[in-house]
């Protein structure tokens, strides 16, 4: 198993300075838009993204070909890239805005002249000053050489970039909740209907949003096409993907391949292997949100479909590995009170519900557990996620709150031993 | 409109209209979803999903919330499903876990849908063992509210309220999720008109009013539907009572008028009922401790009436009586000028000058809903905010919904940021004059030709030149298709115009009034010598009249001057009809006894004439209600109290009763100074209604920066001169007002001795000592 | 006034970027945080006026977010994260390292201002976990005894800016990703250093 470098190529090619325009310019960097340009056909530039197959890499897999086909028509439209990367074990979108902004930009460039797009943002989480910077600095540069701003390279097509830091709430990086924040607004999402954001987003205007990721492909599918492309992994998870692997592997990182290999060959060809030659207990196949799989099934293949299929999901890429010594208790209580911290609060279920696993979580990794808690967590997750189906079902405005849910039920399906060893085991007599 | 179509909700077919929620399908036929943040007025958040419903989708049954998922042909839903019960079993035991069990003490008991929802499907005991969220208890948010975050479901209907609908966002969301509470700034109370109606849209008791805190239990109170005379809207209104006592007035939804909103005056008004300030007995002389019995008064009164054929009698009439009461004064007049034709009798309302308004033609009448429906709105009138405070809501409604504001004038700067066009002091003048040809206004063409336009206007100042308020209508008229909305604001205006012959302002009393005769004066519920800007010549009059009579509730500067003071009811303690700016008669109830020897205005005028040998032909409101309404000629809408006690007309009816005023046009003035009306001011009722009676204390002066710099002022608190006269007032700064016009409050007290028509000055307030001595 | 000349210019420029005022609400919170350590009434007021919103509107969208303080904050804010990756690669041990050394709990700060101390959610240096931040500045790989190292030097040194490549050079270990290029820009507040709100600095080598 081998990687196959499409985004991650220039900066490891020039990894000292793969930020600086004219390395990146010298490395064939802005040749795509050149090329658009020259077509002067944005239909087109729309065509190869629909030949690409190429679906979004923010987590929700939407295929961003269609995506940039629903967009309504109007005056004023935006484009508002998606770097509010928080979910944990996630790392990806950050060395792309790091070690390769300028991709981004082009992407961003091209995007919006295929969708006559005259505003972009970049909403960066505010804990990423650095890649903020990088980006930042990389516009400046793009700017000076005529890239952005009125008349780009002598075109009619004029755009601006403006990169807006998020300010700490991972509920931002549902798109609704980005553009609520980023009009200077709480980071609530928003009711779908009536804000699908390509018909009412940014400022009520048409807006596109979509993940560093997925536009930080879009010149190499204009470079090389939509064809070659998808051609590139396996039908429904064309392309490559950049993992973000992390957890008791000896190598953690960020890898960039195509889709279709299993869990378990990734795990040991990039991560080599678990440390000091632990076995998995289980792993996390696509960020915090996703439920767990168990060390017995890592030869799930690493495709959107395949992953849901076996009940959990792809989601933001990122592989979280726990070794059979971890303590899936604390994991899960974890990430439950990721959860009840990021709740924005509209919803009473994710506000109240999962605030409420994880007082239990806690009482029960401090030894107050009781054994009527099993039943409890049980029936309140139920009530967060009604009938605890997979992929849930949307009984609140972002699937945030039934997130929460899900290292619960991993623990109950598989590991409800860990979970009835920390409780008493009687009842006691005197309550 | 939008189509109708069927759905299927648990099993039955339904009708409805395409474009309705499934929450809201459901309630008209019957139909209740449980819920707590969908309020039928403001835009759904589907928050607190309580109100899930299963509905059938391609894929399955589906739960979603009903008050955000519109219906579709043949949409089959569930509201019963065992999914669904167990659903929202779940929302309430999350709202429960966090919410105090001090319903014993909460002002909200017995009529919170909590508490209902709660012993309709909730859990029985708790399966929360962890500590619940804890806050400050009550804390005041403002004079009026308290706020008590642990009994907070964040529903954010107050949130809602105060930013879609009112428009002053002081109350909102902290922090985030489960740490999210309800509050104000620290330093900003929720000081807004409208504040009020948060409480009673608030689900649980986590907002009260100060007012009628730990008052009440709701199962003790009597209710009764009424109309409220806060405004000449005619807000639709629950009264309620307990152990006699008016404790709370709630908003009534009604289509036509507020649509359920109040504003904090129309709400909080009511404490004065009770006021031991209340004159109950006749007085003599002014004196207190003179007081004698009705059939004393009624004595002297007629004996008075009766002594000189040539006598000039007049009454000045406010705004707050019941078209039958103003039915049973214009009767009194006639009949004493049959039986005393060199009597010389005039009514005017207690106005600084009436002006004739848009009546003449009945097509050109508009409604309150055409706000819903023209493409423009236009506004040319006293601050719309301040007078009509719920027209203000409908009209920021409509611009919510798409509709064109333009505003004229200097008046209404409150919403400015409304509108798509306002004219100030580029087109119209500080004497709120047109400073060009209306034609040739930049943009106003195209906001107006051709378009269905409602015009709301009236006017801005009391002494305002009304030659360009025709000269608009005139314009609107000739380009557009014109609808017009009278702007008479103040309580029952249009009954007053409607049921009295003829009815003259303030300034015609004060011309008419002729010294050489021996006068006789009546004063019906209106304090001129306090109200008016013509007090001081009115003071004049009064002290020089024969004999003056006030009917009235509280001692005022007028009742002061008055031979006899008689007490009269007040609104709650008498039944009568209501007429307001679109000529919808409403009806009002009586819920409250009639205190002392208090009688009702027209039991006077019947007694009067009767002590005159004068027969008079009715003996109570339901008879001259009857008398009133022969006069009208649609009789499937007369505005009978059988009629307006029908559910189906509980929003009252359209009457078709013209108004005609006529009046000499008055000369304009200069205007130095913009006098306007505040929600809150120091009317009797209001300075004994002590929940509010501060609300209006504050004295002070609205001007542009740049008129504050040309002043060579550098503090905001100064005093206002003229003459021999100084006052000292606060300054606001509001950008929005032309240059060198400084507006004021005309009812908030000392402003009204000074003269709007000529200059002053501001001198500066230098040092405390200054401060202490005013 | 509470803000002077220069921060209401920057504030200015800030608003210029958007197409409508409300927009620049979140980076002109980062310059009152800049000014304060926290976000102060006195700087609330001065937002809602140049936006255009009321006061109330202002807290209630800094108060959302998790990096706009309440409190003032001390010179250092220590972000030690405790999300999967972390909790399951000991972040407890650096949690502790990092109470014990500055006698701190969760969102306290010291009598000095010198540190604030908080637990925060995922950073996005989960592949170098456990990962800590000091003023927004990533370290990644962590173990105790190189954070204490960290919270001497910052005390000691008391550097004026922030810069995450130093730091992760000084005490760092292993890390997400190759960060290969050479950088020397940081912050020097309690907030995110970033050209658009004017904190980004540079630091001379
Ligand atoms: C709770 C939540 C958090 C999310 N966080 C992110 C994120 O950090 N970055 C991201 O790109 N998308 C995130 N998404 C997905 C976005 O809503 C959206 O689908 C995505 O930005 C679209 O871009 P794409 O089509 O290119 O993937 C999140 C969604 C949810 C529900
Ligand atoms: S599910 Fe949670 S995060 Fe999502 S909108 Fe509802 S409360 Fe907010
Ligand atoms: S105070 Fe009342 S109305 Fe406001 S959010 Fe809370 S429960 Fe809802
Ligand atoms: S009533 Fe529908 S979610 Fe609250
Ligand atoms: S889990 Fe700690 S940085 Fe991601």
């Amino acid at each position: 198993m081998k990687e196959t470098l499409l985004l991650t190529k220039h900066m490891r090619d020039f990894p000292e300075n793969s930020h600086n325009i004219d390395v990146y310019e010298k490395n064939n960097g802005y040749s795509a838009l050149k090329k658009v340009l020259k077509e002067d056909n944005p239909e087109n530039v729309i065509n190869e993204i629909k030949d690409s197959n190429i679906r979004g890499r923010g987590g929700a897999g939407f295929p961003t070909g269609v995506k940039w086909g629903f967009l309504a028509e109007d005056e004023d439209r935006y484009l508002v890239i998606n770097g509010d990367e928080s979910e944990p074990g996630t790392f990806k979108d950050r060395i792309l805005l790091e070690r390769d902004p300028h991709q981004l930009i082009e992407g961003v460039i091209i995007t919006c002249f295929a969708s006559n797009i005259k505003k972009a943002f970049i909403y960066i989480r505010g804990e990423y000053a650095k890649p903020a910077r990088r980006v930042q600095e990389a516009v400046e540069q793009a700017y000076e050489k005529g890239y952005l701003g009125d008349n780009i390279l002598g075109t009619n097509l004029s755009l601006d970039i403006v990169v807006h830091l998020g300010a700490g709430a991972y509920i931002c990086g549902e798109e609704t909740a980005l553009l609520n924040s980023l009009e200077g607004k709480r980071g609530e999402p928003r009711l779908k209907p009536p804000y699908f954001p390509a018909v009412m987003g940014l400022y009520n205007k048409p807006t596109l949003v979509n993940n560093v990721e997925t536009i930080s492909s879009v010149p190499w599918i204009i470079n090389n096409s939509g064809k070659e492309y998808a051609k590139l992994g396996v039908e429904g998870s064309t392309g490559t993907r950049i993992f973000s692997l992390s957890g008791h592997v000896r190598t953690p990182g960020n890898f960039e391949i195509e889709m279709g290999k299993s869990f378990g060959e990734f795990v040991d060809t990039f991560g080599n292997g678990i440390k000091d030659d632990k076995k998995v207990k289980a792993y996390i196949p696509g960020g915090a949100s996703a439920p767990w799989f168990t060390g017995d099934q890592l030869d799930i293949k690493m495709t959107i479909d395949d992953v849901a299929n076996a009940g959990s999901m792809l989601g933001s890429g990122a592989v979280v590995v726990m070794d059979e010594d971890t303590n899936l208790v604390y994991a899960a209580k974890s990430i439950v009170s990721f959860f009840a911290h990021e709740s924005c609060g509209q919803c009473t279920p994710c506000r109240e519900g999962t605030t409420w696993l994880e007082m239990i979580l806690e009482r029960i990794a401090s030894g107050r557990g009781r054994l009527s808690d099993i039943s409890l967590l049980v029936d309140v997750c139920d009530n967060i996620s009604p009938g605890l189906s997979w992929p849930p079902k949307m009984t609140t405005i972002c699937p945030l709150g039934p997130s929460a849910v899900s290292p619960i039920t991993s623990l109950l399906d598989n590991f409800s031993d860990e979970l009835m060893k920390m409780l008493p085991t009687k009842i006691p007599i005197a309550q | 409109m939008s189509d109708q179509i069927n759905i299927n909700v648990n099993g039955s077919e339904i009708r409805t209209d395409s474009d309705q929620l499934i929450i809201e399908a459901c309630e008209d036929s019957g139909i209740h979803i449980p819920r707590f943040c969908w309020h039928k007025r403001m835009d759904p958040v589907g928050m607190c999903r309580m109100c899930l419903v299963e509905i059938e989708t391609p894929r399955g049954k589906a739960l979603v919330p009903s008050c955000t998922t519109k219906v579709s042909e043949d949409l089959i839903v569930d509201t019963e499903s065992e999914v669904v019960k167990k659903a929202q079993e779940g929302v309430l035991e999350f709202l429960l876990i966090n919410h105090p069990l001090d319903c014993p003490v909460c002002d909200k008991a017995g009529e919170c849908p909590l508490q209902d929802q709660t012993m309709a499907y909730g859990p029985g005991e708790s399966r929360f063992v962890e500590d619940k969220r804890h806050f400050e208890k009550p804390i005041p948010i403002s004079e009026i509210i308290l706020l008590d975050r642990e009994r907070c479901i964040l529903c954010a209907r107050c949130t809602r309220f105060s930013d879609e609908i009112s428009g002053d966002p002081l109350i909102e969301f902290i922090q985030r999720g489960n740490k999210t509470q309800v509050n104000t700034f620290p330093d900003e109370p929720f000081r807004s008109y409208f504040s009020g109606n948060t409480v009673q849209i608030c689900p649980v008791g986590a907002l009260t009013s100060t007012s009628y805190r730990f008052k009440a239990r709701p199962w003790d109170l009597k209710k009764v539907s009424s109309t409220s005379n806060c405004s000449s809207m005619g807000c639709s209104v629950e009264l309620n009572v307990s152990q006699n006592k008016m404790l709370r007035i709630l908003g009534e939804d009604n289509e036509f008028t507020n649509q359920g909103w109040l504003s904090d005056k129309g709400r909080y008004n009511f404490e004065y009922l009770h006021s031991e300030n209340r004159i109950l007995k006749p007085v003599l002389n002014n004196d207190s401790t003179n007081e004698i019995s009705i059939n004393e008064s009624m004595e002297l009164i007629s004996n008075e009436i009766s002594a000189d054929d040539n006598s000039n009698i007049s009454f000045i009439v406010g705004h707050n009586s019941t078209n039958e009461e103003y039915y049973a004064l214009n009767n009194f007049v006639e009949n004493l000028n049959k039986v005393n034709k060199d009597q010389n009798m005039n009514v005017y309302l207690s106005d600084d000058y009436l002006y004739e308004g848009f009546f003449q033609n009945n097509d050109l009448l508009g409604k309150v809903q055409d706000l819903d429906s023209v493409d423009t709105i236009i506004l040319w009138a006293q601050d719309i905010k301040d007078n009509l405070p719920t027209l203000y809501l409908r009209i920021r409604q409509a611009v919510k919904n798409g509709k064109k504001l333009v505003i004229f004038g200097h008046t209404n700067t409150a919403m400015k940021e409304l509108a798509d066009s306002y004219f100030g002091q580029e087109i119209i003048s500080k004497n709120l004059e047109f400073n060009v040809e209306i034609s040739e206004i930049p943009n106003f063409n195209e906001l107006i030709n051709d378009k269905n336009v409602l015009a709301i206007i009236g006017k801005s100042s009391p002494i305002q030149n009304t030659n360009s308020i025709s000269n608009l209508i005139n314009y609107l008229d000739k380009n557009s298709n014109l609808k017009i909305l009278n702007c008479f604001s103040k309580g029952n205006t249009f009954g007053a115009l409607q049921n009295i012959d003829l009815v003259k302002g303030l300034n015609e009393f004060i011309n008419e009034f002729d010294g050489s005769k021996n006068n006789i004066v009546f004063t019906i519920g209106s304090n001129p010598v306090n109200s008016s800007i013509h007090s001081n010549q009115i003071k004049d009059k009064l002290i020089n009249a024969n004999f003056v009579i006030s009917l009235d509730l509280f001692k005022n500067e007028t009742t002061e001057l008055a031979n006899i003071i008689l007490p009269t009811t007040s609104f709650g303690e008498k039944e009568g009809t209501f007429t307001n700016l679109e000529m919808r008669t409403l009806k009002q109830n009586k819920i409250l006894p009639t205190p002392g020897s208090v009688l009702n205005e027209w039991e006077y005028w019947s007694m009067m004439l009767n002590k005159i040998d004068i027969e008079n032909n009715y003996e109570s409101e339901f008879e001259l209600n009857l008398q009133l309404c022969e006069e009208y000629l649609d009789k499937d809408n007369v505005p009978s109290f059988d009629n307006l006690n029908k559910p189906s007309n509980l929003d009252g009816v359209l009457n078709s009763k013209s108004i005609n005023i006529e009046i000499q046009n008055v000369e304009p003035e200069k205007i130095e100074i913009l006098f306007v009306n505040r929600l809150y001011g120091d009317s009797s009722t209001q300075i004994n209604s002590p929940s509010i009676s501060m609300l209006g204390a504050e004295r002070f002066i609205e001007m542009n920066n740049d008129t504050f710099i040309k002043h060579n002022l550098s503090s905001y608190t100064v005093n206002l001169v003229q003459g021999v006269s100084t006052l000292q007032v606060k300054i606001k700064i509001n950008n929005h007002l032309p240059n060198e016009l400084i507006i004021a409050p005309l009812n908030r007290r000392g402003f009204r001795d000074i003269d709007t028509t000529k200059p002053y000055e501001l001198i500066e307030v230098k040092n405390l000592e200054e401060l202490s001595v005013n | 006034m509470s803000w002077d000349n220069e921060l209401l210019e920057r504030a200015h420029k800030i608003i210029e970027l958007y197409p409508q005022k409300r927009s620049a609400l979140g980076p002109l919170l980062y310059l009152a945080q800049e000014k304060d350590g926290f976000i102060s009434d006195d700087s609330i007021v001065e937002i809602s006026n140049l936006v255009d919103i009321t006061e109330v509107q202002v807290k209630s969208v800094s108060s959302f977010y998790s990096m706009y303080k309440e409190e003032q904050t001390g010179t250092y804010l220590l972000s030690v994260c405790k999300s999967i990756s972390c909790e399951i690669n000991d972040s407890r041990s650096v949690i502790n390292s990092v109470k014990e050394f500055t006698g701190l709990e969760n969102y306290e700060t010291d009598q000095d201002k010198l540190f604030t101390f908080e637990e925060v959610e995922c950073i996005g240096a989960c592949g170098g976990a456990p990962a800590v931040q000091v003023n927004y500045e990533t370290v990644e790989g962590l173990t105790p005894e190189k954070t204490i190292e960290m919270c001497e030097w910052l005390k000691n040194d008391k550097p004026e800016i922030i810069v995450a490549d130093q730091l992760q050079n000084k005490f760092g270990g292993t890390k997400s990703f190759d960060w290969a290029i050479e950088d020397n820009t940081g912050s020097a507040y309690t907030v995110p250093g970033f050209q658009n709100i004017g904190t980004a600095k540079e630091k001379d080598n």
